[in-house]
């Protein structure tokens, strides 16, 4: 008794000495975006000497929204050039949710700087707000580069119009997706004029150079990582779909081969975006977590059959060519910062839990699954779980509904029941959102700190 | 996790702008600093008005030094007759990129400025506020050396121009559809030293066609010194008014 329990102790001693909680960069880079919007600020402070009168008045307001939208639409374009220290570090799903808002917040920005620099010039050619639309029509004549910043803006409404709730929902992914490619062909419009008729630009050649400077580490980023880095990857590892197996009704695994794919640097919790090149599938890429730890010859994907690209990866045939971009997502073993860890899914948001729960470092007690579906038939991949909790003496719990139909009791006290020092816990979970956020509130009921509970959502 | 609150974002950030920007622009003085530090030297500006009120019949061009801005050099030439300043003008402005548009835009409502107040006491034209101070230094220091050259108007002329046969002829009226063009101009040595619209088509759009195009026709015609010279694209009719005037105080001048 005295040997196992000085054996589990040293060898959680062994397990600690792994774990080095990384902490995510998000705290720093917000701190220097501010800093930045607070640099244009002052660059349009330090170029008004005064303000004459209203007119004045509202094309200042027209420059300041105007220079801030300049600087956030870079941001907004570097927060998609898929880089590592974003995806990974900070998690692609936040910076998804930074990359919505402050889209949604640039193009408000843009609308207002239209508006305001307008209607000043048209106050200043001595015309009413009514003559707005004239003013602009002769703006975009006369003025440099006018012509390619109303094609930009004209773009950036249409792509904020088909990101709209209710609008999304109805067009096709792959629609969407490539009416928000035109960003790239927005953002170049609208750049020259920036430079060509910004007050600040033309008077402080620092200005010019630091514009420059960001726009072309922006594009230099976006190339490099979203086009270089892919290509690379998939020149290196050449994969192809090996088999398809089907799990449960409605839940599929992928498996695909390729060449040392250990060496592509993915960890358990981790996904990639996924783009099978067979007959209609070539066009969108999808993101799907790895359901197994990465071996050297094989990665394997589970997916739910809920939308039309997930429905028809289970007719894929093997030897199809498979274009990958990844990995990307924070919800690994980097995140921890205790020994033990429980680990909680939702339905098919097994997939990064299966893996996670295979490669936890931990010894036998500390490493804990409890995993959620309808029926015990939609238990995926259950028998290799099994298998991994006998190997490890991890423990496997799951909870499903009652022959009745009635949904299991996942509250605070049940799971402290279940997992008595739960507050010692880390805690990753993956799910669908009504189910992450009842079982976020549980968790933090029981006494989980926040800063344990490790998550991944991709709802905006 | 946090539970997200999508309407209380949106409106916490706009509000956050909103403020900001607000303050931002009131926080910015009403006037240039440097406007009132101009109006605080107002013995400066006495000593450049003393031609005006010197009853001495000083008349002839003087140019003022050039004053450097930001964006480039302004210098203004005045045409003054007894002792009053008759005409202003830009020899030299900022040029290049949104420059030129500004300089259209603010160096007509300058000189037009200057004559009326006799003085380099003038307002900035707002959007052109360095270009404006330029404007204001050259003037006073074209004020400042009037005396000289009223004084020297007994001698041989000072300067290079003021030459006897030099004579300012105006054209007759050119109807367009958009009000009637009327051009003036020096005509020296046979040669036009100056054109000017005494007329242009005014209000609304207007007033912003006859800004942008009557400098340039002013410039194309001394330049090409006949009524040949170019329309300026977006003020056809105004630019066809213009040379019908101009062929007219052409004629008259020939005479």
């Amino acid at each position: 008794m005295t040997t196992t329990l000085a054996g589990g102790r040293a060898a959680r001693r062994q397990t600690m000495r792994r774990i080095r909680p990384r902490r995510s960069p998000a705290v720093p880079l917000l701190l220097a975006v501010w800093a930045g919007a607070v640099a244009v600020l002052w660059l349009w402070w330090h170029n008004t000497p005064s303000i004459a009168d209203d007119t004045g008045r509202i094309l200042n307001a027209g420059r300041i929204t105007g220079l801030l939208a300049g600087y956030l639409m870079a941001l907004v374009v570097l927060q998609m050039a898929r880089v590592p220290a974003l995806e990974r570090r900070v998690g692609s799903d936040r910076v998804a949710r930074w990359h919505a808002m402050s889209g949604r917040y640039t193009l408000s920005l843009i609308v207002a700087h239209v508006f305001l620099t307008m209607w000043g010039y048209a106050r200043q050619a001595g015309k009413s707000l009514g003559d707005i639309v004239q003013q602009t029509v002769d703006s975009v004549e006369q003025l440099p580069d006018m012509g390619k910043a109303a094609i930009g803006t004209g773009l950036f409404v249409v792509i904020g119009l088909s990101s709209i709730g209710g609008i999304r929902r109805r067009l096709p992914y792959d629609a969407w997706y490539h009416v928000h490619l035109l960003t790239y062909a927005a953002v170049f419009l609208t750049f020259w004029h920036q430079i060509s008729t910004g007050n600040d630009f033309a008077v402080e050649p620092a200005a010019k150079t630091f514009w420059y400077g960001l726009y072309g580490a922006v594009t230099a980023l976006v190339v490099w990582y979203r086009v270089l880095t892919p290509i690379r990857l998939n020149v290196r590892h050449r994969m192809r779909v090996e088999a398809v197996v089907e799990e449960t009704p409605g839940i599929v695994s992928v498996l695909i081969s390729g060449h040392k794919l250990h060496r592509m640097g993915a960890e358990a919790g981790q996904f990639f975006r996924w783009r099978f090149l067979a007959p209609g599938m070539r066009f969108s890429s999808h993101p799907y977590s790895l359901s197994a730890a990465p071996r050297p010859g094989m990665l394997r994907i589970t997916v739910k059959a809920i939308g039309d690209h997930s429905a028809r990866l289970r007719e894929l045939t093997p030897g199809t060519r498979v274009w990958a971009e990844g990995p990307y997502g924070a919800l690994t073993a980097q995140r921890r910062s205790r020994g033990k860890v429980l680990l909680v899914a939702g339905g098919v948001g097994i997939t990064p839990m299966r893996a996670l729960f295979e490669t936890l470092p931990g010894a036998a007690g500390d490493i804990t699954l409890l995993y959620r579906a309808n029926t015990t038939q939609d238990l995926a991949l259950w028998d290799e779980l099994a298998a991994i909790a006998e190997e490890r003496g991890a423990r496997l719990m799951y909870a499903v509904n009652s022959p009745e139909g009635e949904r299991p009791d996942i509250s605070a006290e049940n799971l402290q029941r279940k997992v008595p020092d739960i507050d010692r816990h880390d805690v990753f979970m993956c799910g669908p959102p009504g189910f992450a956020q009842s079982v976020y509130e549980a968790l933090r009921g029981a006494g989980v700190p926040a800063r344990r509970i490790h998550h991944e959502s991709f709802e905006m | 996790m946090r539970k997200s609150h999508p309407v209380r974002r949106v409106v916490l950030a706009s509000a956050a702008t909103v403020s900001a920007v607000v303050l931002l622009l009131s926080l910015k003085p009403a006037s240039d600093p440097a406007t009132a530090s101009a109006a605080g030297a107002a013995p400066q500006q006495t000593a450049g008005q003393r031609p005006q009120g010197g009853a001495r019949a000083g008349s002839g061009t003087v140019t003022g030094d050039a004053a450097q801005t930001q964006y480039g050099a302004v210098q203004v030439r005045l045409t003054v007759s007894a002792g009053k300043i008759t005409e202003a003008e830009a020899v030299q402005a900022p040029k290049g990129g949104l420059s030129d548009q500004k300089t259209q835009l603010a160096i007509p409502r300058l000189n037009q400025a200057a004559v009326t107040a006799g003085s380099a006491d003038i307002d900035s034209v707002s959007g052109a506020t360095y270009t404006s101070e330029g404007y204001k230094k050259s003037l006073q220091s074209a004020l400042d050396k009037v005396e000289p050259a009223a004084s020297g108007a007994d001698g041989p002329a000072a300067g290079s121009s003021g030459p006897a046969q030099a004579r300012t002829v105006t054209g007759k009226a050119a109807q367009t559809q958009y009000g009637p063009v009327q051009v003036r101009i020096t005509v020296s040595a046979g040669k036009i030293t100056e054109a000017e619209a005494v007329q242009a088509p005014k209000g609304g759009l207007s007033d912003q066609k006859t800004q942008l195009a009557i400098p340039r026709l002013n410039q194309a015609a001394v330049a090409a010194g006949s009524a040949d010279i170019d329309a300026v694209s977006g003020a056809t009719y105004t630019s066809t008014g213009y040379r019908q005037s101009l062929q007219s105080a052409l004629d008259q001048a020939g005479d």
